[in-house]
């Protein structure tokens, strides 16, 4: 999405503000679009703590982080509502930290949309122009046009109080929009709306980003928003960023531990054993952090275990490691079967929930289970067409000991899939996974 | 649904108070005969004490307005030292006795070189309609700050901010934003300030003194006349401010149906 932007952008003749900014400024290292450096900030009990930013020009960056993290705070810092303790906030080259939000040319849309009460939808939207176009007819045509775009044109002249929801944020869209700003910041815009709006939104939200090619800062709790919307993503933790990176390697490989809980991921702890041709041993430790994000299980999951588990990313033996593996990527299998996946785990189903159009799985993978490699391979050896793995010792995971109990597996699958599985409590399921995607954080 | 002992006893005190207040009002309204009643409305001592009590509490309440706008909205956004105190003092007046918060005024502005100052700019406080009208001001002022002050900390700092992030300033947003979102408590504010400069006596009568058709406003008609033991009178202003007291109420709290 971001090259494409960037693309757009040249094909408009914008470029390379960009580069401009680099000729302009001079530095050895070109700044960025919009730099927060060093940000310290203490407002009531919130706190932002040496808040280190790069957002290049056209970038959608998702903020996420748990509620209190300080990710408001931030978004209200740099449009300037708070100002910063310490720390330099940097927009175009332009130091803008002691700037008032009137001078920033940045917009700010909140999840309750905000909106004047005592305006129209035209009104509420023409109100954001009216500082910069004086012309009344350029205003009406900008109204009309940011409307059409975003589908409200038929609520112009509405007051707020009798709009939907989608409507209302979208409004709150348009009128942040409408401006150009540098920055569009959005603050949980969708967290109040239903599915269906929210996608409907998501997609009319990205269209508009392309039209008016704004870089954007969007916090948010749904991880759908981000996958959807975001080229890079920020997590934040009581006002220090953790991590950042491009959404597809911050889900992957979460580091450290908090964000991986963050995320969803199953997070388990192990040491590495030994290596194995390409792949590295994991044996996982006493103290097991099955799914730490749920904290009621962690107590179950405290028994000595000495799972194996193999992973494509290098590790010494000896070194304590944390594995995380991505929900997603767990297959689950009535059977044991031969595949290409160097992980299988025999479980059993603890709890299935339903999430909006998927399902989650909570596996416990079975206590007191004498069977081994030579279980698994034979249950394995008995399903119809298998074949003797080439690479024999990492065909499965192995059950070496009987204490491999309470450690605890979330995969998450299809409705349909649910029910071809037959899945209901306490079932039996084997866990199959690629060593590719057990990932090791240091 | 039973109810309970605690719930019937509550709601027996409230409809028997009521009912109390209701027989004192009632008693005002019925002692005179409407012929009586509208003699001593058109008589030029009551029309002289209503058009000085409209005028006064009318400029009174623009005053009060003017100044108690400013002074909630620095209260309820802007962070000074001393704010609290500055709080506590404009409060005061609401717990003084009236005739305490007149005494005050008449030292202010007949002892020290403010008042001295005044009256050199022909501007004299003390028992003239200026000072009607200053007595007023400062009886109604804190009750104008409190309800002016809490409608503003009623709207959120928010509808303000995004429209500074427009390219607004402080001033702009505040003549755009705030004060439109707060014409309902405004309006609420300037009723009850009516109401409390209309009604205010023991502040005027020792400020701008009790003078016969000259600071004759409509607390003073009723205390002059029920001194001459003339009964007439002194119910009719009785009613008079009754009534203007009864619209402010309805006015108030039509406000506060519409808030809610």
């Amino acid at each position: 999405m971001r090259a494409l932007r960037k693309k757009e952008l040249e094909k408009k003749g914008l470029k390379s503000r960009a580069l401009d900014r680099k000729e302009r400024v001079g530095q050895e290292q070109a700044m960025a679009f919009l730099e927060v450096r060093n940000l310290e900030l203490n407002v009531g009990g919130f706190k932002l703590h040496d808040i280190r930013l790069r957002v290049e020009e056209g970038d959608y960056v998702a903020v996420i982080g748990p509620s209190g993290s300080g990710k408001s705070l931030l978004l209200e810092t740099i449009i300037g509502f708070y100002s910063p303790k310490a720390g330099r906030i940097f927009l175009e080259g332009c130091d803008i930290t002691a700037f008032t939000p009137d001078k920033r040319q940045i917009s700010i849309v909140y999840q309750d949309h905000v909106l004047f009460p005592h305006m129209t939808v035209f009104e509420n939207i023409a109100y954001a122009l009216q500082k910069k176009v004086k012309d009344k007819a350029r205003i009406k045509a900008e109204v009309e046009r940011i409307a059409s775009l975003l589908e409200i044109s038929p609520l112009l002249f509405r007051r707020p109080k009798t709009l939907s929801g989608g409507e209302k944020q979208r409004t709150a869209l348009a009128r942040g929009l409408v401006v150009r700003p540098k920055l569009l910041l959005l603050d949980e815009p969708f967290s109040a709306l239903d599915v269906r709006t929210k996608e409907r939104l998501r997609a009319i939200l990205k269209n508009a980003i392309r039209e008016y090619s704004t870089t954007v800062l969007h916090v948010t709790h749904d991880f759908d928003d981000l996958w959807a919307l975001a080229d890079r993503v920020l997590v934040i933790r009581n006002g220090k960023v953790m991590q950042e990176g491009e959404p597809e390697a911050v889900f992957k490989r979460p580091s450290p531990n908090f964000v991986a809980e963050f995320l969803g991921t199953n997070l388990l702890k192990g040491r590495v054993r030994n290596r194995e041709g390409n792949l590295t041993v994991l044996e996982l430790e006493e103290k097991s952090l099955a799914q730490a994000s749920k904290p009621e299980l962690e107590m179950e999951s405290e028994a000595k275990s000495s799972l194996l588990f193999y992973s494509a990313d290098s590790g010494k033996p000896g070194e304590v490691v944390s594995l995380s593996i991505r929900p997603e990527d767990i297959i689950l299998a009535e059977k044991a079967l031969e595949s290409s996946a160097r992980n299988m785990l025999k479980g059993k189903v603890k709890v299935l929930t339903k999430k909006e159009h998927l399902v989650s799985v909570s596996l416990k993978l079975e206590s007191g289970n004498k069977s081994d490699l030579s279980a698994i391979s034979k249950a394995a050896q008995a399903s119809p067409g298998f074949k003797a793995p080439a690479c024999p010792d990492s065909k499965v995971s192995e059950y070496s000991d009987s204490k491999a109990s309470g450690i605890e597996l979330k995969a998450v699958i299809t409705p349909t899939a649910c029910e071809l599985l037959g899945l209901e409590r306490g079932k039996e399921v084997y866990a199959i996974f690629k060593a590719a995607n057990v990932k090791i954080i240091r | 649904m039973k109810q309970s002992a605690f719930r019937k006893g509550a709601t027996g005190i409230a409809c028997f108070f009521t009912c109390l207040f209701f027989l004192a009002v009632g008693t005002l309204l019925l002692i005179l005969k409407p012929s009586e009643l509208l003699k001593a409305l058109l008589s030029a001592e009551m029309l002289y004490s209503m058009k000085l009590s409209l005028l006064t509490a009318s400029i009174s309440t623009l005053a009060v307005m003017f100044f108690s706008i400013p002074t909630a909205y620095s209260l309820s956004r802007f962070d000074f030292s001393g704010k609290s105190l500055v709080r506590s003092i404009l409060g005061l007046p609401m717990a003084f006795p009236e005739l305490v918060l007149g005494l005050s005024l008449l030292l202010l502005f007949g002892q020290t070189p403010l008042g001295s100052g005044l009256e050199a700019l022909g501007l004299r406080v003390p028992f003239s309609k200026l000072g009607i009208g200053v007595a007023q001001f400062f009886v109604a002022f804190p009750y104008a700050v409190r309800v002016i002050y809490s409608t503003f900390e009623g709207i959120d700092c928010r509808y303000e901010q995004v429209s500074r992030s427009f390219g607004y300033g402080d001033f702009e947003t505040f003549r755009n934003v705030t004060l439109p979102m707060a014409r309902g408590g405004l309006f609420a504010s300037a009723v009850i300030t009516f109401a409390r400069c209309i009604g205010a006596f023991g502040a005027v009568l020792i400020l701008a003194g009790g003078s016969y058709m000259y600071t004759e406003v409509l607390p003073v008609t009723l205390y002059l006349n029920i001194s001459y033991g003339n009964l007439e009178m002194a119910i009719t202003s009785g009613v008079l401010l009754m009534g203007i007291a009864f619209l402010a109420i309805l006015c108030f709290e039509h406000f506060e149906g519409e808030k809610s």
